[in-house]
Formats: structure tokens, C-alpha cells, sequence
């Protein structure tokens, strides 16, 4: 007679309530475990221990080593017992144990008895059980009987053999690859299942080899498939096929036919596997498309939540590229809205952004707003950003899209969600003139009850501007000024600003402006007092209505034209002189942000934020080297600072990178030397720089560097003359030259007498892009419109052969040093044509636009469009010449 | 892969969970992952309706049978479509050992019996078995019928 599992439970009566593992403890289930030592056992209460085990298991308990293998040595007593269902259970413990190597050879021969075992099942669990705790040397042994078991004809002990193939081939690659001729016949079995399990392991047995695969689908494709599963794998591994012959083989595409034949299979699995291979197919056609998405439309109304999940996710990723086929489903995915499944409801109503037009806007608005109550942040971010871009595309319904967003802003939410927001207003109040005053006035609102300090700062900076250019600026003023009353210091000093600057622009509303920022001064914070003193200073003090002047506007609304980091950095380096601080001697150049921080997405259009700040600038400590050097002083204004490059390979004797140092008539080359030899002491060393291909340069000056000393690096300089302005291009070769001296490592003294050496370093090249700095802007096409078309200059090129869009349009930007601006330096996949828009400055201080348009002319021929805009015409027609000869 | 599977009962509490290629320290994240969502989303949901849920790009596929409740999770090849095959091949073979729907006690009584059904469904990871009457007749060493 079997004991209960557990005590039952003096305060609970309700036996159906109370759990029969209640109360269970890891250390008294080890102790009951050991009945599996006696010598009478009782497969019952084995079975019940084993169950006890397997519960503690299954809830995430873990055994410390000993206690494993303790439990393991007395498991394979079981072995012993006759009884099939306790046989089956000591399977499983066997298999959730895991034990080690040296264990294992406890159960080999029991195990391996089983798997030539007369009973077929015995045979099936012992091949689990042997390949989950075999290692290589064992595997060897019974290599024989899995390959008979493969084409068993019992098919749960092929399986069994097949599917351990498959964790096999992770560890053991080479002998499970033996099995390809068993595998393989096991592909033609009539069963089911062994048929899936084949076809998987033959696939990932082959996977490397392209010939092989294309052999196995293109057979496969013609015989007959048995199970809905195996059809799925053959589907992808189709897939797969196409993918890599499209890109050797021109002409029909290659297999379209089994796919579309698989969208009329039984199986809904197997239909929609085929639907969304092709969906995904490189440069899918409309015509390849059709079929696709009618299933797909049809799998919207099933009744099954998985296939609407399936199907609108397919759909979702389809709009992104051909958003017209998938406009016809639109019906049906307005209905998913209401999905009780949030996943489906979130797809389908971004899908629906993507693909809705104009006349059903409101609609979909009208059922979006049900909606966005009851999802998180992060999901109303997706929809507020899909409304956004609806909006662009279809500017006449700003209003009801606009109403809409200033709805949700008043709504509860973090602040990414508020941010975007408001960033999606102030990008509509830029680009749709007629949604600016409702836009302004939904801001305002939004600031008088605001969290968020750096929001209210934001929105009252873009108000400054704004503001004023409207009808009745002076509507504004209120929601402004209750500011100064209302909030943090922050903000206080921020709405001051933004009253200085509706008092520059308005002159009638001048005075009232005067006598709301005299009450300013008397403000408790240093900040706003200052900048209230500041403006009335500035303006004017009396408050007379009269006109600003330009100068004043310029200081009001000017661009500050200076990276933050660079005006942060000089200030820090400043030292309080007689000399006062000179903004124009901040470094303009923006730092190219390291890769890695390049891949966080954020490459959507901002808002009210700033084109990124780069990192931290060097170039104000280069500006300070070189001001200290005497030779340099007189050479002027650092323009530009190139990155390190490498003149010596990894891991030689010296280390050698040169910086280059651009002045309007002169350059520096920097080189940054270091010595990696201890025993070793260089003096004297310089550069000869031989510049023979670079006929504009003449050597000016040359600045030694007297010691250097093991793992201690240093510097020399060598200064070249230049025409002034002119982007000249030369070739340099660089030679190494000192005096080496022996160092005793004990005392780590040098000798007194050294010899001369020298030690050849690679070639230097000045290429037009260092004249450029790379100065983003953060709206490209304002700054494009306003530059005017009057320096534009636009010619077409064709770049040849490329291996790839994405490769060309890295190699202009590359070419042109200039700094790609709203993200359009990233090429989608199998883009045919792509625009890139790019900005920077001109040695000379210009500025200087470029839009580039690639597309790909044949196969892999590209040809580009340039458009350079600039504030010079001859720097327009230096872009195009450096497109020219590069 | 078949990440995970996971029964809990109706206060969210583990019943059964088994990973496969989930390190151990992202077990606990994907636990109270699988509750949560299960507490927000599985009131009212009749018996074996599925939902479906994407996170990165792994799926899960879960339901209510009884007092329990199951998840699936997977990626690559098993994909939501691939998870909804597998949690019908699991939610009936539990309701075949339980012989109807599982109250929690049911579930516990049968654990055993439970954990070896699991056991033929699923290899580490991937999908074994899909008939319930093979997956009985297999619990219990017997061949299967069609053999």
C-alpha cells in the first residue's frame, strides 16, 4: 500500500484545494529517495519520489553536485525493476540529472541493453536518454545501432534516433554526418513525422553546402510531402534557395510556382508559410504579390487569434516596402482593432497607418482614440509616430490629427510618450503652415501643466520663435508669463528668454513686454535675474515702441553656429584674464560619433531637440598644442583636425599615427610617436617628409622631438606652406630619423654614444575632405530652402559597378568628409535607389549642402544625381570637382 | 527552438516549467514575464484560446485549460504558427491523462503522468510527438497503434 504523498493539511478541509506537494521540501524528498536502494523495491513508491523529484525540478529548484549524484546512483538501481511505467519514469530522471562524464558509465550498459532491447520502446527511450548524457567516445560506439535506427520501421524509435541526431550534430558534427545516406532514406518515409524530423537534420547536415540543398528542394518539391510540418521546412528551405540563385541567375524566378502551389495546401500552417515566403522575396513583384496577400486577407477573419496575430504581422512588415497591395485588406484590419489580443490591435492599426487614405483619416481616428486608454507607453509611442508621418502624407487633415495628438498629450503618460508628442506637433507646426496657431495654442496648454521641466523648456524656446511671426502674438504672452509666476527656475529663465524675444520681434507689444520682465528682476534665482537684466539692457531699457535692431535679432535668434561640447570645452579651458573670452575662437568641428552609439535607432526626424551633440571634442586640446608651439602661432585659426592614421602596422617596433592640422595657408602633420623597445632610448627624432607629389606644399618648419623613452609617447611636428584657401591635395612619404642609445634594463641608464637610424614609415595623403568639417544641421530641408538655389550646382555621375548601393553611398560620404544628416547615410536592403543628404563647412567658412541621388543603372552599375547648394558658387563647383576626380 | 514551456496555476504560481537554451539566469525574467502577461491578458479567455504575443523575435503562444493556465514560447523555426501545433498537441494530451478539463488538484494527482506526456512531446527543444493516442500508448512503453 502506497503512503499519501504528503500530510494533509490541518487547516484546510477542502480536499479538492489542497496541493499534494504541499509543504515539500528538497531535503526530505532526497531522504525518501532512498528507497530506491532497498532491496525489495516497489515500483510505486519509486514512481511517486521520482514524480516528488521531477515536481521539485519543474519548479526551478536546482541540486547541488552531491546531491545529484546521489540521486543518480540510486536511480539506476531502478533498473533492476521490471515495471514499464517505472522504467519510463526513470528515463526522464535519468535525462533531467544530467550527469557528468564519469557517471555516466554507471548506466551505459543498462542503457545500451535497452537500445538493442527486442521491445521497440525500450529501444526508443534508451537512444533519448544515451544521446542527452553521451559524449564523443560513447557516441562512437553506439554509432552503429543509431544509424540502423534511423530507418527503423517502428517510427517513434526512428524519430527518437533522428531527433537526437539533431542536438548531435551540435557537439558531435562530424559523425553525425556519416548518417547522410540513412537520413536521407528516412526523408522518403511514409510516416509523418519521421519524414519532419529527417528532412530537419538532412537540411542542417547540408546546410553549407549550396549545391546539395538546391538537390534536396528541387526533388522534394516534386514528390509529396506527407506532414504540414515538413512542407513548412521545405517551404524555407525554398526560400533560402531563391535567395541565393537571385543573385546568380537572371530570368524566371526559380521555384515561385511550388510556392504559390503550397498557398492552395489543406494546411492553414502550410499556406501561410508560403504566403509570407513570398512576401519576403527580393524585389517581390506586384504580380508575385497578389496571390500572397489575398490569403493573408482572408487568415485576418479566421477565427483563430494565432493566424490573425500571423497574418496582420506579415502584412505589418509588407506595408513598410509595397504599401498599396496591402491597401485592399484594409477592411479587414480596421475590424482587428477591436482585437481582445493587444498584439493584434497594435499591428493592425500601424499597419493601417501605413496604408490608409486620406477619406478614411477620420475614421481611424476615431477608433484609434478607443484604443490608446488601454495600451502601454510603449505601443502609443509606435502609434503616435505612425500618426505623425499620416499626417505628412495627408497635410489637409491636420486638424482632426492635430486635435487628435492634443487630446493624448493632456491624457496620463510618461515622458518618451509625451516627448513624442511634442515632438509630432512642432514637426507638423513646420511643415503644415495652416496647423502652426492651433499647433502653438495646444503647447501652451500643454505647459501649464507640465512635469516635464525639459519639455517646458523646449516648447517655450520653439514658442520664442514661432510665436511672434503669428497673427496676435499676444495671446501668447499670458500662457508665457504665468510661467515666471508658476514654475522651477529652469523654466522661469527660459520664459524670459522667450519674452525677449516677443519684445525684438513685436515692437507694439514692446513696453508690456518691458514691464513684465522688470518685475524679473527681483526673481530669488541668479539666472533669471541675469537674463531679465540682460534682455531690458539689450532691447533697450525705456521701452519705448520703437524697432529692434538687426544686431539685436541676431543675438536673440541667431543659431549659436558652435558645437555645445566645443563652447563647453573652451569655456572650462578659459583662464580670467584682461583678455575676454572669444567665442569665435571655438572650434567648429563635431567630433563623428563612434560606431557603436550610431546604431541606436533615433534616426527619425527630431523635434525640438538639437541635432545630436557629438562626444567630447580633442580639438581643443590640439588648438591649445598647437597655439603653444612658436613655429605655429602665427599660421591662424585651427580649421580642422583629421582623425589618427595609422602610419606603422600593429605591433612594431615604433608606433607611428599622424594627425593632420588644416590652416587656411598652412598644414601640420602631428605625428604621435611611441617606442615599444625597452632596452631601447631614441633621441633627436623627426619625420623627413619627402613631398615631391604634392607639388602646392613647401615645408616650412619642423619641430623635433628631443627624447623618447620606452611606452612613453610623443610628438613631432612638421608644418607645410600652402596657397591660402585653396583645397590643395598632395601624396607624402615619411621617413623616421634619431639617434638610438642602448638602455641597461637593471638601471634602466642609457649609454651616452647612440647611432643615427632611421625606420620608413607608410605614405600620407591630404584628400579634398579634410578642407570639410562635418557641421550637421538639423533640419535639412529648411536649410536647403533657405540656402536658395542661387550657388546650386547639379550634375550627374556615374559611379560603375559597386558591390552594392549602400557601398557607394558610403564611399561618396567618404569621399566627401561631410556629415550625413537625418539618418539617410543608412541604405534599406534591397533598396534600388536611395537619397542621401549631407552638410558641412567649407575651408573658408562656407557652408555647403549636398543632396545625393543614387540609383541602380543595370545590375550593378550606379548612377548618381548631385546637388550642391552653398553660400559660394566656386565651392559648389569644388564638390563637384572633387566628385569628379574621386 | 521551443524556448520554454510553462503551466501555472490561476494565481500565477509554477506548476511545471521546462527551458531549453534559456540561460539560468534569464529563467526567473521569462517566469514573471510569462505571469504577467498571462494576469493581464487570460481573464475571460475560454478554455484552449489562444493568444499570441512577440517579444523581440521570440513568440508565445498561451492559453487557459481548466485551472491552468499554458504558455509556449519559441523562436526561428517555431514560430507563432509552429508554438499554436505545439500547445495543441500539449493542452490535448493533458486533458487526456486528466480525462477532462484539469482542476489544479487533477493536475498535481497526474504530475507524474504529466511530466512524461511533456517528455514525448517535446526532445529539448523540439517537437517529437503531435497524436495524443501515440503520446499515450508511448507514456506507457506500447508501440503505436499505426505500427
Amino acid at each position: 500500500m502506497a503512503q499519501p504523498l504528503v500530510k494533509k493539511d490541518d487547516d484546510r478541509d477542502d480536499e479538492a484545494d489542497y496541493s499534494p506537494f504541499l509543504g515539500i521540501e528538497k531535503g526530505a524528498v532526497l531522504q525518501e529517495a532512498r528507497v530506491f536502494n532497498d532491496p525489495q523495491l516497489d515500483p510505486r513508491r519509486c514512481s511517486q519520489v521520482i514524480t516528488k523529484l521531477l515536481y521539485l525540478l519543474n519548479q526551478g529548484e536546482t541540486f547541488t553536485k552531491v546531491e545529484a549524484t546521489e540521486v543518480f546512483f540510486a536511480v539506476t538501481k531502478l533498473f533492476q525493476s521490471k515495471d514499464i511505467g517505472l522504467r519510463r519514469m526513470v528515463y526522464v530522471m535519468i535525462k533531467e540529472l544530467s550527469p557528468s562524464a564519469d557517471e555516466v558509465i554507471i548506466v551505459t550498459s543498462s542503457l545500451m541493453k535497452d537500445m538493442t532491447s527486442k521491445t521497440d520502446m525500450y529501444r526508443a527511450n534508451a537512444i533519448r536518454v544515451l544521446c542527452r548524457i553521451t559524449d564523443g567516445t560513447l557516441l562512437t560506439q553506439i554509432e552503429r545501432y543509431l544509424k540502423q535506427a534511423i530507418v527503423d520501421k517502428n517510427p517513434v524509435v526512428a524519430s527518437a534516433a533522428l531527433v537526437s541526431g539533431i542536438h548531435l550534430l551540435q557537439t558531435n558534427p562530424e559523425i553525425v554526418k556519416r548518417w547522410s545516406n540513412e537520413v536521407q532514406e528516412a526523408v522518403q518515409s511514409r510516416a509523418a513525422l519521421v519524414q519532419f524530423h529527417a528532412l530537419a537534420l538532412l537540411h542542417q547536415i547540408r546546410q553549407n553546402d549550396r549545391l546539395a540543398v538546391n538537390k534536396l528542394v528541387s526533388s522534394l518539391t516534386k514528390g509529396s510531402v506527407r506532414s504540414p510540418l515538413a512542407q513548412c521546412l521545405l517551404i524555407r528551405y525554398t526560400s533560402q534557395v531563391i535567395r541565393e540563385s537571385a543573385n546568380t541567375q537572371a530570368g524566371d524566378r526559380p521555384f515561385y510556382d511550388f510556392l504559390e502551389g503550397c498557398l492552395r495546401h489543406k494546411a492553414e500552417m502550410v499556406i501561410f508559410e508560403a504566403a509570407r515566403a513570398i512576401t519576403e522575396l527580393n524585389g517581390v513583384t506586384t504580380r508575385e504579390l497578389t496571390p500572397a496577400i489575398t490569403v493573408l486577407q482572408l487568415f485576418l477573419s479566421s477565427s483563430k487569434p494565432v493566424l490573425r496575430f500571423a497574418a496582420v504581422r506579415t502584412l505589418n512588415k509588407v506595408a513598410m516596402t509595397h504599401p498599396m497591395a496591402v491597401t485592399n485588406c484594409n477592411i479587414d484590419m480596421e475590424s482587428l482593432i477591436s482585437d481582445q489580443n493587444r498584439s493584434i490591435a497594435t499591428l493592425a492599426i500601424t499597419t493601417l497607418l501605413k496604408t490608409g487614405n486620406e477619406s478614411s483619416v477620420d475614421r481611424l481616428m476615431k477608433q484609434i482614440t478607443n484604443f490608446m486608454s488601454d495600451i502601454a507607453d510603449e505601443f502609443k509611442i509606435v502609434v503616435v509616430e505612425a500618426i505623425r508621418s499620416l499626417c505628412l502624407k495627408f497635410p489637409l487633415k491636420h486638424r482632426s490629427l492635430m486635435n487628435f495628438l492634443s487630446n493624448i498629450l493632456r491624457e496620463e503618460g510618461g515622458f518618451d510618450y509625451k516627448k513624442a508628442i511634442v515632438d509630432s506637433i512642432v514637426i507638423l507646426i513646420r511643415d503644415i503652415p495652416e496647423a502652426k496657431e492651433t499647433g502653438l495654442l495646444h503647447l501652451c496648454e500643454f505647459i501649464e501643466d507640465c512635469e516635464f521641466t525639459y519639455l517646458s523648456t523646449q516648447i517655450l524656446h520653439f514658442l520664442g520663435i514661432e510665436g511672434p511671426k503669428t497673427s496676435d502674438p499676444s495671446k501668447y504672452i499670458r500662457y508665457i508669463y504665468n510661467r515666471v509666476h508658476l514654475e522651477n527656475a529652469t523654466v522661469r529663465a527660459a520664459a524670459v528668454s522667450t519674452l525677449a524675444k516677443f519684445g525684438a520681434m513685436v515692437d507694439t507689444l514692446k513696453p508690456r513686454i518691458f514691464v513684465l520682465l522688470r518685475r524679473c528682476l527681483f526673481d530669488n534665482d541668479d539666472e533669471v535675474r541675469d537674463r531679465a537684466t540682460l534682455y531690458l539692457n539689450t532691447l533697450g531699457g525705456d521701452g519705448a515702441v520703437v524697432q529692434t535692431g538687426e544686431d539685436v535679432k541676431e543675438f536673440l535668434f541667431g543659431s549659436l553656429d558652435i558645437p555645445l561640447v566645443n563652447l563647453e570645452n573652451s569655456l572650462k579651458n578659459y583662464e580670467p584674464s584682461e583678455e575676454s573670452f572669444d567665442i569665435y575662437s571655438v572650434p567648429r568641428e563635431v567630433k563623428t560619433q563612434p560606431l557603436a552609439e550610431k546604431k541606436a535607432p533615433g534616426k527619425k526626424p527630431t523635434g525640438l531637440g538639437a541635432p545630436p551633440a557629438g562626444p567630447p571634442s580633442t580639438v581643443d586640446a590640439y588648438e591649445k598644442l598647437l597655439s603653444s608651439i612658436p613655429e605655429f602661432a602665427n599660421f591662424g585659426k585651427l580649421f580642422k583636425s583629421s582623425a589618427p592614421v595609422e602610419l606603422t602596422e600593429a605591433e612594431t617596433e615604433y608606433a607611428v599615427n599622424v594627425v593632420k592640422h588644416i590652416f587656411d595657408g598652412h598644414v601640420v602633420f602631428q605625428y604621435n610617436c611611441t617606442n615599444t623597445i625597452p632596452e631601447q632610448l631614441l633621441e633627436n627624432v623627426t619625420v623627413i617628409v619627402d613631398a615631391s607629389e604634392a607639388e602646392e606644399f613647401a615645408e616650412v618648419a619642423s619641430k623635433p622631438l628631443r627624447s623618447l623613452p620606452y611606452d612613453s609617447p610623443g610628438q613631432t611636428f612638421v608644418a607645410f606652406e600652402k596657397p591660402e584657401g585653396i583645397p590643395a591635395v598632395g601624396k607624402f612619404s615619411n621617413m623616421l630619423r634619431f639617434i638610438v642609445k642602448e638602455v641597461d634594463p637593471s638601471t634602466g641608464e642609457a649609454e651616452d654614444d647612440g647611432v643615427e637610424d632611421e625606420y620608413q614609415l607608410e605614405e600620407l595623403e591630404v584628400v579634398a575632405a579634410d578642407y570639410i568639417l562635418k557641421v550637421g544641421v538639423s533640419n535639412f530641408r529648411n536649410a536647403w530652402e533657405s540656402m536658395g538655389a542661387d550657388c546650386e550646382r547639379i550634375d550627374e555621375y556615374g559611379l560603375g559597378p559597386r558591390e552594392s548601393l549602400a557601398e557607394a553611398v558610403n564611399a561618396v560620404i567618404d569621399l566627401l568628409g561631410m556629415q550625413p544628416c537625418e539618418g539617410t547615410e543608412v541604405v534599406p536592403n534591397n533598396s534600388r535607389s536611395h537619397t542621401c543628404l549631407l552638410s558641412g563647412v567649407y575651408i573658408g567658412n562656407v557652408k555647403v549642402l549636398v543632396r545625393l541621388q543614387f540609383g541602380l543603372d543595370g545590375p550593378k552599375d550606379v548612377a548618381m544625381k548631385l546637388a550642391v547648394r552653398s553660400e559660394d558658387e566656386a565651392v559648389s563647383d569644388a564638390i563637384h570637382e572633387i566628385v569628379a576626380s574621386g | 527552438m521551443i524556448l520554454a514551456v510553462l503551466f501555472a496555476n490561476s494565481e500565477g504560481n509554477i506548476l511545471v516549467e521546462r527551458f531549453n537554451g534559456v540561460p539560468a539566469e534569464e529563467r526567473l525574467h521569462w517566469r514573471s514575464f510569462l505571469v504577467k502577461l498571462g494576469a493581464e491578458n487570460l481573464k475571460g479567455v475560454k478554455n484552449e484560446e489562444l493568444l499570441v504575443a512577440s517579444h523581440k523575435s521570440v513568440y508565445i503562444v498561451y492559453t487557459v485549460l481548466g485551472d491552468v493556465s499554458v504558455y509556449v514560447v519559441g523562436k526561428d523555426e517555431y514560430d507563432e504558427l509552429a508554438l499554436a501545433e505545439v500547445i495543441f498537441v500539449i493542452t490535448s494530451a493533458v486533458k487526456d491523462v486528466c480525462g477532462k478539463l484539469p482542476t489544479e488538484r487533477l493536475f498535481l494527482d497526474k504530475y507524474g503522468r504529466i511530466c512524461l506526456t511533456l517528455d514525448e512531446i517535446i526532445w529539448t527543444g523540439y517537437l517529437e510527438s503531435t497524436d495524443k493516442d501515440r503520446i499515450r500508448r508511448l507514456v506507457r512503453l506500447k508501440p503505436p497503434t499505426e505500427f
